[in-house]
């Protein structure tokens, strides 16, 4: 396989936006494209994450008509779908396609919106990534789904809900330095335990919120990435998958996908999760954000609540977790996540992330994790 | 094509009747519920229909305080993942506890839910 960049990135504000998901897909690919200094004539494909633009904008065949908006419509282009990974399986295939060979510059983004319709139905069409058949019938949400899981951690570990209220309290203060978020101001560990129950054990502040918002990034093979300033290298890009059931999961205080996903990215990039110096994963709900740290390898199975608690996962931590203010706080417009903590994994690797900066960061991890735990992907990024 | 040892809809409609079924593997002798095609353990396409007890314990649960458009009215309302006495799990709707005694280890036995056409696994107390 031959060596890939990211040579720019765009992101937009997340939150409430008066645009369509291609508009917001198109200012982030704009700015993008600038960003890495190359002509729109140089992109040779568009991998492009959206999920519920057919329910919430009636719009299917995103990813055409995203390259119509930005106005590159002669590219190849295809819609990924893994719920909340969509754009980070896009970007995986645009990462297998240059290092196959096969193209030379691919953009990749995502975009959502979903403030234009109401929380019922918001909740509704998450649901709609769980089991039609077996599971949405019974009213199972995405809280839901995340609530079961934090219900087996707490009994398997001792994990506590001002732990989790630690993880939330920890995202908004990273939210706070970046002005792409959605919420941009602290939380306190009392705030968190005092909002109402969403989904017991889960209350409202341990849930990301819905937003709209566009996210894209520009891959390039080395050869032109040399020719650009400050290229990331993709180190690897790893993608598992799991049961769709609950019922099916054999261990709901774990998430295999994560391990697995993990596993097969470290050994393509043949480190391990202490070389790992800033990570952006998953975190839609607080205990998404446990469970993840435990299934990167960066704390022990159980020790996850702890590692919020006691500041490791912070900025000036041990493992900076989410500087960008996660999903909790920067938002989850779902079909954008993925390119969004890549945007930002690029951004803190070249240190430009200003008073969110980790430090000498070399070497960055992006998780996103689809749905009810049945998609993850991992992909690791270094620097010269 | 091989005809399905038991289809969703023969699934449901036996446990309209009060009876959850699982499927058992010919070959590996591995158990699975909802039915798959084919043996997650072994791969084999050997399935027998296996009638269960209908009873196990809570292993995980929620209480839904924010639902779907379409369970709004039910709201609040628990649902659980239950290791049935085979040593499957199936996730259900809890009826007819109330929500401040659903717990983990709570022992609950089966019971078909139906709306209409539509019928969903839920369970219920024990006694």
């Amino acid at each position: 396989m031959r060596r890939v960049a990211v040579i720019g990135v765009g992101v937009t504000k997340f939150g409430l936006h008066d645009r369509t998901s291609a508009e917001l897909f198109a200012d982030a690919a704009g700015d993008a494209l600038t960003d890495a200094g190359i002509p729109a004539s140089a992109v040779q494909a568009l991998y492009y994450g959206n999920v519920v633009g057919g329910e919430t904008e009636h719009q299917l065949h995103t990813g055409p008509q995203a390259a119509s908006v930005l106005g590159i419509p002669s590219v190849p282009t295809t819609r990924f779908e893994t719920a909340c990974a969509s754009s980070h399986a896009a970007f995986r295939h645009a990462v297998m396609e240059i290092g196959a060979g096969v193209s030379d510059v691919i953009l990749v983004g995502g975009a959502e919106r979903v403030l234009n319709v109401s929380t019922a139905e918001s909740t509704e069409y998450f649901a709609y990534a769980s089991d039609a058949v077996w599971e949405q019938p019974l009213g199972l949400t995405f809280p839901g789904v995340f609530a079961l899981i934090a219900r087996a951690h707490m009994e398997k570990y001792g994990t506590t809900e001002a732990q989790m209220a630690a993880v939330a309290v920890k995202n908004h203060r990273h939210g706070a330095l970046n002005p792409k978020a959605q919420f941009q101001k602290q939380i306190t560990i009392d705030q968190v335990l005092r909002s109402a129950y969403v989904a017991d054990p889960l209350k409202l502040f341990d849930c990301c919120p819905f937003s709209d918002g566009g996210a894209a990034v520009v891959l390039a093979s080395e050869e032109v990435a040399r020719r650009h300033r400050k290229p990331v290298w993709v180190l690897a890009s790893a993608a598992a998958s799991d049961w769709m059931l609950l019922g099916d999961k054999r261990d709901l205080a774990r998430v295999p996908a994560t391990e697995r996903a993990a596993a097969a990215a470290y050994r393509q990039a043949g480190l391990g999760p202490t070389d790992v110096d800033v990570v952006e994963l998953h975190d839609c709900f607080t205990i998404a954000e446990i469970v993840a740290t435990e299934g990167l390898g960066l704390v022990e199975p159980g020790a996850g609540g702890r590692a919020a608690e006691t500041g490791l996962t912070s900025l000036g931590g041990e493992v900076p977790v989410n500087p960008s203010g996660g999903l909790k706080a920067k938002g989850h417009p779902i079909g954008a996540t993925g390119a969004a903590q890549i945007a930002e994994i690029v951004t803190q690797l070249r240190g430009e992330a200003g008073p969110r900066q980790v430090d000498g960061a070399r070497t960055g991890l992006t998780h996103t994790l689809g749905g009810n735990t049945a998609t993850v992907l991992v992909s690791l990024f270094g620097r010269d | 094509m091989t005809e399905p040892v038991i289809t969703t809809r023969a699934f449901f409609e036996r446990a309209r009747a009060g009876q959850l079924t699982a499927v058992r593997c010919g070959s590996c002798g591995e158990l699975a519920i909802p039915p798959k095609e084919l043996c997650p353990a072994c791969h084999a396409r050997a399935w027998q229909p296996v009638p269960l007890v209908g009873e196990g314990t809570i292993a995980s649960f929620t209480v839904i305080r924010v639902a779907p458009r379409a369970h709004a009215a039910d709201a609040p309302y628990a649902i659980a993942v239950v290791k049935l006495q085979e040593g499957v799990s199936i996730l259900g709707r809890i009826v007819d506890i109330p929500l401040d005694k659903v717990a983990v280890g709570l022992p609950v036995r089966f019971r078909p839910l139906g709306s209409q056409d539509q019928t969903s696994v839920g369970f219920g107390p024990l006694g």
